[in-house]
């Protein structure tokens, strides 16, 4: 139970109280100023429980507890990192010269934390993707486009098969990246932190990233939703409508999907139902998530 | 007599003498010093006052250390004269009186007229091309560094003064103490405790063959009275007040002076992570009190087996401090072949660090061959780390020394990829904490690596978009 609160606790988490609270004031503004919805509205929809004690919604906190024991299994997967690391780091030699001179730390943190973000973001772009243009992968991620109702929580509805992916996807990245800027580097490695957390993710959660999953449609600028990735567009990324279907795989950025062609904006007042086309309520069971119907 | 003043000296008279009521007045407290031990043998009839004797392990070290400086200066004659020669007079070049920090000794026969070559390893060096024992190696060295320009070969990258100095700590003195001493002899049909060493002797078979195993190691006997810092600075011969014990002004090269493998102990001991120097010297202060309890009488089995547990705290920890210098040096080369690559790709001289790397390589090198000297089957490990660092350091061009001709001259070959041969030195280092524990980790080129990965790696998580 403790893994399960740090999720609240931990400011590396997406779930973290903060972040929700943050997500909240975005939007109550959102609502207020751009929507123009009065306050109590706003304020009672937080609260809805046909949403929270939705079957839907119960699913996502069934998984999420399921999935504590899981990610526990992944312990081996992440010491193996520091070996991948040195592998890494020693193959670097094979194809680059290793500097001698030594850059100045602010730059050197500059630049890993913008390479880490970058790199991470793209290769959750390039799984996301591939969860679902690869038929056998589709069935495990389905168990998260399930949900009809999206909350902040639906971010933990991942098969367990999915939840090792993505980390086997992080350890990936971690190790390249540490291994590539450390060969460069040497011992300044290291990153521009905010309460332990890449600057970057914080500031990404910190502006709402928990809206994604809500049924609050916020959307930038269409020319902003090029670079970056709204709540509105991943909410269309839930669709059911067919036209919907395979587009905004981003987590930050837009780019990749611009570049793989698959990006689409938002509209304002979008009507969107979430979830798979003709689905029955019995895909919200534990058995159906996990084993498929 | 060695003034035995160290509990005396910082200690105020009142709890000296609380001490004393605290003990029986049977049991002494125990002395910190490897020297003037008791005579024990029942039928010893000499002059001797003291059973402790190990000068002719203190000459061989002032042969090593002076062979060292000969080898600079390429004169053969002078080589084999103090590596297999038997002039008393032959003088003590290394260590000589410096300033304040005057050596006693003069020349090789005032300790013990030794010489080298009797006592190195006559084993193969697999790790040396031409499928040669310990001194047909140290021989070839000699002739090499002769025919070299002050012991350096350039064209190799070949340092004999490192080689012959590394190589020859190992052959003779760790091999001789961890392989012969600390071994065998500690058989109880070997060198037994109820007779003299030998005819005449003041000292058991035993007694003597515990000394002569710690004077290999080149500890100064005071050395539990000391930090790891005193002795790296009487190695240096940088604070003659630590070393001079018995405050007559001069250094006891028998005695008082820190050589060989002692001194790589506090080398890296002083950086804190370590403490082999006193875990070494301890061990064979409480063999040498085992057997002056033992009192000139035969051991038991249970007496070996405690005197065998003594010597292998010796021979795991001495083990590791040559392992730690293996890693160190593998460290000092990586980072020579990184300034090496970074001034030829701007079309710079790299002499001086070509100079720098061949002295680097060279210690490696001595270090690695001395670490399979001990007589002892190393397996695949001893194999893994002669391919890592071969035969010669990478050369431009990325060739190696790869054998020996029958003319004994060195053959090269194509070999691996500077930054390849680059790597091979990361996983020496690697080997070393693998296969041997090292702790210290001097140089060590992946050292914030595994923080890193701690720190900033990848966290387990069920999150997804």
């Amino acid at each position: 139970m403790t893994d399960f609160f740090a999720n609240f606790l931990n400011p590396e988490k997406r779930l973290f109280i903060g972040y929700l609270i943050s997500a909240a004031f975005i939007a109550i503004i959102w609502l207020r100023m751009v929507q123009k919805k009065p306050l109590i509205n706003i304020v009672s929809g937080f609260f809805d429980s046909k949403i929270w004690f939705s079957r839907s919604a119960i699913a996502d906190y069934k998984l999420m507890l399921i999935n504590q024991f899981f990610v526990k299994l992944l312990a081996p997967i992440l010491i193996g990192q520091l070996a991948l690391t040195i592998f890494i780091f020693e193959n670097m030699h094979l194809f680059f010269s290793r500097p001698s001179e030594s850059f100045p730390v602010w730059m050197v943190m500059l630049i890993f934390t913008t390479v880490l973000l970058i790199v991470d973001d793209f290769s959750r772009y390039l799984l996301h993707r591939l969860m679902h243009r690869v038929p056998l992968l589709w069935r495990f991620h389905k168990a998260h486009h399930s949900a009809t109702n999206l909350t902040p929580l639906t971010v933990l509805r991942t098969h367990p098969i999915e939840a090792i992916l993505f980390s086997l996807r992080a350890v990936l990245v971690h190790s390249l990246c540490l291994g590539v800027c450390f060969f460069f580097f040497s011992n300044n490695v290291s990153l521009i932190e905010i309460f332990g957390s890449s600057v970057f993710v914080v500031l990404f959660h910190a502006f709402g990233s928990n809206l994604r999953h809500s049924h609050i449609n916020l959307g930038y600028w269409n020319w902003l939703e090029k670079v970056f990735i709204s709540p509105a567009q991943h909410q269309l990324h839930h669709s059911t409508n067919p036209k919907h279907y395979d587009c905004n795989f981003g987590a930050i950025f837009s780019i990749w999907d611009n570049i793989g062609k698959s990006c689409i904006v938002s509209e304002k007042n979008q009507q969107i139902e979430f979830g798979l086309k003709e689905q029955s309520d019995k895909s919200h069971t534990l058995k159906n998530l996990i084993f498929g119907s | 007599m060695f003034n035995k003043r160290f509990t005396a000296k910082a200690v105020p008279l009142t709890v000296v003498l609380s001490t004393a009521i605290m003990v029986s007045s049977s049991s002494f407290a125990r002395s910190n010093v490897y020297a003037d031990f008791p005579i024990t043998l029942k039928d010893y009839s000499g002059s001797a006052t003291t059973s402790t004797s190990y000068k002719g392990q203190m000459a061989r070290h002032a042969l090593e250390s002076s062979l060292k400086k000969l080898i600079s200066k390429g004169d053969m004659s002078a080589m084999q004269s103090y590596y297999s020669g038997d002039d008393a007079n032959r003088a003590i070049i290394a260590p000589a009186t410096k300033g304040d920090f005057v050596i006693m000794q003069s020349t090789i026969g005032e300790l013990s007229n030794k010489n080298l070559s009797g006592k190195t390893y006559k084993g193969l060096i697999p790790g040396w091309p031409g499928n040669m024992t310990g001194p047909e190696v140290a021989q070839f060295m000699f002739e090499k560094a002769a025919d070299s320009e002050g012991g350096y070969d350039a064209a190799h990258a070949y340092d004999y003064t490192q080689l012959v100095s590394k190589f020859l700590m190992g052959a003779v003195t760790y091999n001789q103490a961890v392989d012969n001493y600390l071994d065998e002899k500690l058989e109880a049909d070997t060198k037994p405790n109820n007779k003299p060493y030998k005819d005449g002797a003041a000292y058991t078979g035993k007694e003597h063959v515990w000394d002569e195993a710690f004077g290999y190691f080149g500890a100064p006997s005071h050395t539990l009275t000391l930090s790891a810092q005193n002795v790296y600075d009487i190695a240096k011969q940088k604070d003659v007040t630590v070393a001079d014990y018995n405050y007559d002004g001069k250094v006891d090269l028998y005695k008082e002076m820190a050589f060989g493998h002692a001194y790589y102990a506090s080398s890296f001991d002083k950086g804190g992570k370590t403490t082999y120097l006193h875990d070494i010297v301890g061990a064979y202060m409480d063999g040498r009190d085992m057997l002056v309890a033992a009192d000139g009488k035969a051991l038991t089995d249970s007496q070996r087996d405690q005197l065998k547990d003594y010597a292998q705290v010796i021979k795991t920890n001495w083990e590791k401090v040559i392992a730690e210098a293996v890693f160190k040096y593998a460290g000092s080369t990586y980072k020579d072949m990184m300034k090496i690559e970074a001034i030829l790709e701007s079309g710079g001289d790299v002499a001086k660090e070509w100079r720098n790397y061949s002295k680097h390589w060279g210690e490696l090198k001595g270090f690695a061959l001395a670490l399979q000297v001990a007589g002892k089957d190393m397996g695949a490990t001893s194999v893994k780390l002669n391919r890592l660092i071969g035969y010669s350091p990478l050369l431009l061009g990325n060739t190696q020394v790869t054998g020996v001709d029958s003319n004994g001259e060195y053959v090269q070959s194509d070999s691996e990829t500077w930054g390849g041969y680059m790597v091979h030195m990361l996983k020496v280092q690697n080997l070393m904490v693998d296969e041997f524990g090292v702790v210290a980790r001097s140089n060590d080129q992946t050292a914030g690596l595994s923080e890193l990965v701690k720190s900033l790696g990848a966290k387990s998580s069920a999150e997804n978009d």
